[in-house]
């Protein structure tokens, strides 16, 4: 299957997918005004690599601020993976942030309690 | 030659504390290019990195209403915003006003007034809801979430005006203290 590669704008963060390893990376702030379209493509991968895929599946998350609209749609995401980690699929998801802004691992904290898979929040100085 | 009095409007915002003024038709890219002014000022200042990131998020929430609301009511004008960001006492006021049809605004208002009253806990789960409903039920009021969340922000109840400009339309504002 194809991998993605989208550049990090002002507004939107870097996106990665490797199938291979089973890895999503992204990186940086996400608040594009049309969330649903703009991650339609990762949407679309995720559900192709946990249907046509058996590997398990890891994100790596360094996102600082989200916008309302970016939170709706890494929610259908996580219950994406959510559904899968209850079919018996290995997934797990690390939210890197910067020890100084609280923020962040608050907005993560608030995801990883709808979450029952593997939610690191991992913390840097 | 007409030369508006700038000394004076100055003289205003050093007044009410006024850091950050726009008023104009708002657009995704000074939505951006203001934003990333005013993270700029708020590292200068020294703010903390949680209280700029809190501003920081409220400004593009009620910019972005602000822009959704007008591409999807097509009230003319709705596009223009005035957005003012202050500080006083300790606190970071983010305010924006636009154009709206007035029933529309006496909605908002209604829903402002409601989540005023609320407790955290009662702001979380009404937000937790909201972010479980279909996307669609959402597009129709894509305002939901984003009011919730700052209110959620909020350190002081949100409070907004409507004011009735010729009986069809009001202008609309919300202010979010930090």
């Amino acid at each position: 299957m194809n991998d993605l590669k989208i550049e990090a704008t002002q507004s939107t963060p870097l996106i990665e997918t490797d199938a291979g390893r089973g890895i999503i990376y992204m990186e940086g702030d996400s608040y594009p005004e049309n969330s649903f379209e703009y991650y339609s493509d990762l949407v679309a991968w995720v559900d192709q690599y946990l249907k046509e895929q058996t590997r398990p599946l890891s994100l790596e998350l360094t996102l600082l601020y989200l916008n309302t609209s970016s939170i709706k749609v890494m929610m259908d995401i996580f219950d994406e993976l959510e559904e899968a980690h209850h079919a018996g699929r290995e997934v797990t998801v690390n939210w890197h942030y910067d020890l100084d802004n609280e923020r962040v691992a608050e907005l993560a904290e608030e995801f990883k309690e709808d979450c029952s898979f593997a939610f690191n929040i991992i913390g840097q100085e | 030659m007409f030369a508006p009095d700038l000394y004076e409007l100055r003289s205003r915002f050093d007044d009410e504390k006024i850091l950050l003024c726009f008023n104009g038709p708002i657009s995704r890219s000074l939505i951006e290019e203001i934003g990333n002014a005013l993270r700029n000022y708020l590292k200068t200042e020294q703010a903390s990195p949680a209280s700029a990131l809190d501003v920081f998020a409220v400004y593009i929430e009620l910019t972005q209403n602000i822009r959704h609301y007008a591409t999807r009511s097509g009230v003319s004008g709705a596009d223009t915003a005035t957005v003012v960001v202050s500080l006083k006492e300790g606190h970071y006021h983010i305010s924006a006003g636009n154009l709206v049809r007035f029933e529309d605004g006496q909605v908002l208002e209604q829903k402002v007034q409601t989540l005023a009253k609320m407790d955290k806990a009662a702001l979380k789960k009404i937000y937790k809801e909201q972010l479980r409903k279909p996307r669609d039920e959402n597009a129709v009021s894509g305002a939901g979430l984003g009011l919730i969340d700052m209110a959620r922000k909020s350190t002081a109840p949100m409070t907004c005006s409507l004011k009735n400009i010729d009986g069809a339309k009001g202008y609309f504002s919300l202010s979010v203290q930090i």
